[in-house]
């Protein structure tokens, strides 16, 4: 078990005295803006279900405060024609798993279990990964605000899940998962579009072997300074990163507007206050990105969304986070090997709202 | 499937009939630009067409225009290849093509009238299936030269061109443009989808717009939007109604009002609204259909006290099923729909199921008051004297539950609760409202009874104290007046036809009906105007495009 990753801040080493080590250090957070993130996005293979988790570490209220860092969870479970469920921010995390954070053999299985402090949504599931991880990326920003993001794609669950009070048994999903690490403020942080798509593969191996394709995309939008906003595309063939496409090489095109009874807000607690109207979630989305003779194009049409009422650490106005899900089109050529798939995806689409 | 338009001058025409049925605000914003400009049009297939404007609206016919101030002479070729949206305009008219004559500054309205049609007309979707079958009418002049070779990444699949990479240099933005058509973004939608949307970039590899940032999008199809909401709301309504006992004497004489639809303005101001201001429009159909039932509670009660005989072309409640049930039906209907409410506490919360409450209570009362200023001047036979009393009571009476309560509750819904930014809605809807209501007072004159709804001159016979009316009794000599006044003090049972009659032809001698058409105009140039100022913290959005639709719907309403 990866005990080492159940959430005890205690556990947090004091900061080196030399600095924080790595593009993602293991130091204690100090001060109420920054913040560690351990994400997942997964879908079924049939993409009959999806998943989005995010455990958030933050730093304590007032700098030097001995007060422990603020930990926030949340589950997303999406079922096709029936929506999204969400937990509260208090989602309770019995095992997590993170090849980040703890490095382990290809194909070997680790638990992840995390479900909602009310039952359910919930997934008990078996997690093993099959690719290995991007470079990590940072988006400097607003003076010293920062992001900044590693992604591994081709994660590979089975498993347990529960929506609505339904249980699916032995779904079969894959997905991604990311570290990130920084210090912003939601003003600050304007918005970012995120996201992924696996080629499902349906060779006889594909439960333990990496897709074929793979591809994780990102686009950050701070408000400021004009020139910061910046984007990539990072796709990985059999496991391997083989072409990262930097921001000069990547467009983003966007088109239409998702009807808004297809976005529901959660979690449920949000509804009851005042939030500020929700940002109009494109219908259509297409990034292509061309180096050389290699390009990729991904056309992503959104179906349903989740709209996550983020409470804001240093003020009233809360922040949004859109959790996307819709079939994804995905073609292009790396190496003189041609590549093309159909799947399921998910976006994030970060900001937007009056208040964000 | 529309029949095949013939001729350019019948494309035209259609174009301007779709838009005054579909977007009134275009068309009142072209008729302000042409300025009683009369232009005619010929083209190179031998069709004419006469394009005037008539106060806010725009009169297009297939005829050769007399004495226009404006000529214009299009070829064959000019107004096809002007749909090409791929080319530029001035690439396509040849040497000739095109031939403008009249005054400068007529010209130049003309052409401002031209470009603002283009504009916000060509994004709708109605427009561009109508020119779309004219233009396929006519293939060789465009398809020839942009259909690609077949070739692996270039060929022609369903009629769509599948453009090279090499082509486009794989870019996001030509890619959305170019390689799939846009019926694939379409989903199911109350409000919006109307616009054909453009594509936009958020990133080129320099330049990054934010992805929350829309393009402004100024209008919508107001038809097929009502259309949407009203069978949606209709739904709704039959689902509130119980289907258990007592049928015959309640539940069933309950679905007899809603099932005589109107136009549909309520349920798409409630759902506009809400949208507007960034709601589902899912949240606001079970307010809409609340309204609904108290419009059709105040209706029942409404006819009994006018004791009309009519409402929406049939006999009405109490003439069909008697007085008592007529009575406690109406009763059951507003019951209804304080449930109805209610019911939107588990999905819209506490805090905004209150603040409907509070919309609710004020809209009622300002009904049941202005319904009693009205009856009261009838009791006591009242003509008031002055127009602004009109105003109070219509406002009171239809004003705030037809018009300014569901923008004001469609605002609630979205969450929406700032008094200040809630009273926006006030003036421009009351204006709106007052101006809607004097043209449906002339329409009981002038329009057929099966258009209408009610019996023709029947608010002549009820009483009803209309601005015609006030006009009338304002105008008049002494001595009509007092035959007039013997008229109208006489209770609507022993009133005849033939005094109805000849209260109208007294309004055509003395200018009331002219009078009252003028200041219906009037009014809801107003309220454009500010609907215009008091709303501009809405974003541009389709939502906000059938709110303003609406408003300007009045203006351009046939008379």
């Amino acid at each position: 078990m990866l005990s080492n990753l159940t959430i005890d801040p205690q556990e947090t080493p004091a900061p080196y005295p030399l600095g924080a080590r790595g593009p993602f250090p293991d130091c204690r957070l100090s001060r109420v803006l920054e913040r560690r993130w351990l994400h997942y996005a997964l879908l079924s293979r049939d993409g009959e279900l999806g998943l989005v988790a995010n455990i958030a570490w933050l730093g304590p209220p007032a700098e030097n405060d001995s007060v422990r860092p603020r930990i926030t969870s949340i589950l997303l479970i999406h079922k096709r024609g029936i929506g999204w469920t969400s937990s509260q921010f208090n989602a309770e995390t019995a095992a997590l798993w993170s090849s980040f954070r703890q490095p382990h053999p290809f194909n070997t299985e680790r638990d992840f279990q995390v479900r909602s402090a009310a039952g359910h949504p919930s997934v008990n599931l078996k997690l093993q990964r099959t690719s290995r991880p991007c470079t990590s990326q940072c988006a400097p920003f607003a003076g010293e605000h920062f992001l900044r993001w590693q992604s591994e794609t081709g994660v590979i669950a089975c498993g347990d899940w529960v929506h609505n009070g339904t249980l699916h048994t032995g779904v079969e999903a894959i997905g991604y998962h990311e570290r990130v690490r920084g210090y912003w403020g939601w003003p600050e942080m304007g918005g970012w579009v995120f996201g992924f798509a696996n080629d499902p593969a349906h060779a006889a191996d594909a439960q333990t072997s990496a897709p074929p394709t793979a591809i994780v995309f990102t686009l950050i939008q701070p408000h400021s300074p004009p020139d910061a906003a910046t984007g990539s595309v990072m796709l990985w063939r059999s496991g391997r990163l083989r072409r990262h496409f930097p921001r000069r090489c990547v467009t983003v095109s966007v088109r239409g507007q998702l009807d808004r009874d297809r976005v529901c807000q959660v979690p449920d607690l949000a509804n009851l206050f005042g939030v500020p109207s929700m940002a109009p979630i494109p219908r259509r989305l297409v990034i292509s990105a061309k180096m050389g003779e290699d390009y990729s194009v991904l056309d992503f049409s959104c179906e349903a969304a989740a709209r996550i009422v983020i409470p804001a650490e240093t003020g009233i106005d809360p922040y949004s986070v859109h959790e996307v899900i819709g079939p994804v089109t995905v073609e292009g050529r790396v190496n003189g090997e041609r590549f093309a798939f159909e799947t399921f995806g998910i976006v994030e689409f970060a900001g937007g709202a009056g208040g964000d | 499937m529309r029949a095949v338009i013939d001729g350019t001058a019948r494309l035209l025409v259609d174009t301007v009939d779709e838009l005054s049925r579909r977007a009134p605000a275009i068309v009142a914003a072209a008729a302000h630009e042409m300025a009683g400009i009369t232009l005619g049009l010929h083209f190179g297939d031998d069709t004419h067409a006469e394009f005037r404007p008539q106060q806010s609206r725009l009169i297009a016919l297939a005829v050769r225009a007399q004495n226009p101030q404006v000529e214009a002479y299009f070829d064959d070729r000019s107004m096809r290849l002007l749909f090409d949206l791929e080319r530029r305009p001035i690439d396509q008219i040849l040497a000739g093509s095109l031939d403008v004559r009249g005054e400068r500054d007529n010209v130049l309205a003309v052409w401002r009238t031209f470009k603002l049609l283009a504009q916000r007309a060509s994004g709708l979707r109605s427009v561009q299936i109508l020119w779309r079958e004219y233009r396929d009418r006519f293939p060789d002049y465009w398809m020839k030269q942009l259909i690609l070779p077949d070739t692996e990444n270039g060929a022609v699949k369903n009629g769509a061109i599948l453009h090279r990479p090499s082509d486009t240099g794989w870019i996001a933005l030509d890619y959305l443009d170019h390689r799939h058509p846009e019926e694939s973004d379409r989903l199911p939608s109350m409000v919006g989808g109307m616009l054909v949307p453009k594509s936009r970039s958020l990133w080129d590899g320099r330049k990054s717009n934010p992805w929350w940032e829309l393009d402004a999008a100024y209008d919508s199809d107001l038809r097929d939007t009502m259309l949407n909401c009203k069978t949606r709301v209709r739904d709704e309504i039959a689902a509130i109604i119980p289907d258990r006992e007592p049928k015959s004497a309640l539940y069933d004489l309950i679905r007899e009002y809603p099932k005589r639809e109107g136009k549909g303005l309520r349920p798409t101001l409630t759902i506009a609204s809400c949208c507007a201001l960034g709601g589902q429009s899912q949240d606001a159909v079970r307010v809409a259909a609340a309204i609904e039932l108290f419009h059709n509670g105040f209706l029942v009660h409404d006819d009994i006290a006018d004791e009309s005989t009519h409402r929406r072309g049939e006999p009405t409640l109490h003439t069909a099923y008697g007085m008592g049930l007529a009575v406690n039906t109406g009763d059951a209907m507003n019951l209804m729909a304080v449930d109805a409410i209610l019911s939107n506490l588990p999905t819209l919360g506490l805090g905004r199921t209150l603040g409907l409450i509070h919309e609710i209570m004020h809209m009622c009362r300002e009904t049941v008051e202005g319904q009693a200023v009205e009856l009261g001047w009838i009791r006591d036979g009242i003509v008031p004297t002055r127009d602004e009393d009109y105003f109070m009571m219509s406002t009171k009476k239809t004003g705030w539950y037809t018009c300014i309560s569901p923008c004001r509750l469609g605002a609630v819904c979205a969450g929406e609760t700032s008094p200040e930014r809630l009273d926006r809605f006030n003036e421009a809807f009351r204006l709106i409202g007052i101006a809607f209501q004097i043209q449906d007072d002339v329409l009981n004159l002038q329009g057929e009874e099966s258009l209408y709804g009610k019996e023709r001159l029947g608010d002549l016979l009820e009483g009803k104290r209309t601005v015609m009316m006030i006009h009338l009794f304002r105008t008049v000599d002494p001595i009509t007046r007092r035959r007039l006044e013997e008229i109208c003090h006489r209770p609507r049972l022993e009133k005849t036809q033939e005094d109805a009659e000849e209260l109208l032809e007294t309004m055509q001698l003395f200018g009331s009906i002219e009078y009252a058409i003028d200041l219906a105009n009037r009014l809801a140039h107003q309220g454009v105007r500010r609907f215009e100022e008091d709303l501009a913290f809405i974003p541009e959005t389709e939502a906000k495009g059938i709110l303003r639709q609406i408003a300007n719907y009045v203006t351009t309403r046939p008379l």
